[in-house]
């Protein structure tokens, strides 16, 4: 997957946890869960649907790594370079 | 047969929980002991109609766009929509103690809080610094016991008004005699008078019917009449459950939302937990024609009431304490559908041991179940006005009735004094969700489900 791509995913993860997400104003490089108003329940959702969608397992102590979208693209890069 | 997680009771909490894992991963299954699920806000069907238990109102109303209020965060996590709930606020409560003073409350706020000014002007300034304490306070840090009951009279100076502002939050969520922890107390007045009181379109069958749907959409199982007998262990580690039918299986972690005597039956453990009193109910449901008007309080939603010198919140020493407790009229939410039929409800404090003595006499049994209506109507009345003509059909629920249905010891729909708030009692992979980890009513017994399993289970399966 392209860095593009992988964040437009991102995007439509969040979109599907809440509808009412405004992106207009979103910078990547800021943590997600203060700009969208997420909490931690919320949060989890989005590994969760990494998981469901792209099979990826991410251990508990890389959440930090999805603080931010730049942060997301990056540590997932890699792991969906095949996908 | 292995599943890798197996939930223990198909109420409320459990199936929240089972619906929030199936949403990710659909290898869940769910057991119930009962023939239906709902636990303690179930449903039966007499006189060829539909009867709710347990459901007067849910707590934490919250409008659509606040989205951290509990019911927005649930019905997220859950993925389900607002309107497929059909919400429709309360009118108006009361909190009722005779021949003192009364105070109105609703969704809005404004109107306790004015109706607090009005009729306790002096404590009013106290009024304001509790409010305050609790929205600044962080009810789920793990501390030790504070009694809220010192906390607000310390504030308000005055133990009419705290008892008032004690009794509905009592009623609908305290385990424990005549105070309350102040974080459970916190818990307990956002839900009730700060966010405030709502109820479903439908019946409790048609909520529970949604999540089922839902949860069987995402391909969880549910087997009902279906008992644990026991859980299988070694050590700290669960290896699965045998049934009452002798079957067994095997799984990765287990959540039990049974409570936690319950589940210690189950492990054949002592609880090591302190022994405090549980404190059981009675519930009479009285049907009466629709063309039934009350001469008083014809708009209430819910009534607290306390005709007593001294409002007491303790397991009474005789059968049922009629001094005090809550009539419910679950008609009067805003723009119901017209139904062929309207209720009272009334739930008093009980004695459980009290009422088990007379259970091995069955005549005794029935005369006092008959007694105990037949005492709590002219209470109910002399609030509402007389309506004993138009009852229609009537039913009595004792503490035996409540424990044989759902399973709580001693009919203690609050379930135990002490709350687990992690869920963690002691294993590595069996957690405790619902009424004693501590979230009460149905929005929090569904978060406590919910939340269990995304701390403990979800990450690590």
């Amino acid at each position: 997957m392209t860095r593009d791509s992988i964040k437009d995913l991102i995007l439509e993860i969040i979109e599907d946890i809440d509808e009412d997400a405004d992106f207009d104003t979103l910078q990547a490089d800021k943590p997600l869960r203060d700009q969208l108003d997420l909490d931690s329940m919320d949060f989890l959702d989005i590994v969760m649907e990494l998981r469901k969608r792209h099979k990826l397992q991410i251990p508990e102590e890389d959440y930090p790594e999805l603080a931010s979208l730049d942060s997301c693209v990056n540590y997932l890069e890699p792991l969906l370079a095949n996908a | 047969m292995h599943v890798p997680l197996l939930i223990i009771g198909g109420g409320l909490s459990g199936l929240a929980a089972a619906l929030r894992f199936a949403r990710f991963l659909p290898d869940v299954l769910l057991l119930e002991k009962h023939s239906r699920t709902g636990g303690l806000n179930s449903y039966y069907y007499r006189n060829n109609r539909l009867f709710e238990t347990g459901l007067h109102a849910i707590t934490n109303y919250a409008p659509p766009k606040v989205k951290n209020a509990p019911l927005n965060r649930l019905l997220r996590q859950l993925k389900i929509k607002r309107k497929e709930l059909d919400l429709h606020q309360q009118n108006q409560s009361e909190i009722h103690f005779s021949n003192r003073e009364s105070l109105l409350f609703s969704n809005d706020f404004s109107l306790f809080d004015s109706e607090i000014s009005n009729k306790f002007p002096q404590s009013h300034q106290g009024f304001q610094n509790l409010l305050q304490i609790i929205n600044s306070y962080d009810p789920f840090k793990p501390l030790a016991f504070i009694s809220a009951r010192k906390v607000i009279q310390e504030q308000l100076n005055d133990e009419l008004l705290t008892d008032m502002l004690l009794c509905p939050l009592m009623y609908y969520g305290s385990s424990i005699e005549n105070d309350m922890d102040l974080g459970q107390f916190v818990i307990m007045f956002r839900a009730i008078f700060l966010e405030g009181m709502f109820r479903p379109g439908g019946t409790i069958k048609d909520l529970l019917d949604l999540l089922l749907n839902h949860y069987k959409e995402h391909g969880g199982s549910i087997r009902t009449n279906t008992g644990v007998s026991k859980i299988l262990y070694t050590g700290k580690t669960i290896h699965g459950v045998e049934l009452e039918n002798g079957e067994e299986i095997t799984c990765n972690y287990i959540l039990s939302t049974i409570g936690s005597e319950e589940t210690f039956d189950l492990l054949d453990q002592p609880s090591e937990m302190e022994l405090l009193p549980r404190l059981g109910f009675v519930e009479n449901i009285f049907e009466i024609r629709p063309e039934t008007v009350f001469s008083h309080s014809q708009d209430r939603t819910i009534i607290f009431y306390n005709t007593a010198d001294k409002f007491s919140y303790r397991q009474p020493d005789q059968l049922v304490d009629f001094s005090s407790g809550v009539i419910c009229m679950p008609q009067n939410f805003q723009d119901l559908p017209a139904a062929p039929f309207k209720e009272v409800r009334t739930t008093h404090l009980a004695n459980y041991n009290q009422w088990k003595k007379l259970a091995n006499d069955s005549s005794s049994y029935k005369i006092a179940k008959e007694n105990t209506a037949l005492s709590s109507l002219p209470v109910a009345e002399k609030i509402l006005g007389n309506f004993s003509r138009n009852i229609v059909y009537r039913d009595t629920f004792t503490p035996l009735t409540i424990e044989r249905f759902t399973g709580k010891k001693k009919g203690a729909i609050y379930g135990n004094p002490i709350k687990i708030k992690d869920g963690n009692i002691g294993y590595d992979n069996l957690f405790l969700a619902g009424t004693d980890q501590g979230f009460l009513g149905i929005v929090g017994s569904m978060l406590s489900g919910v939340s269990i399993i995304n701390q403990h289970i979800l990450p690590r399966l």
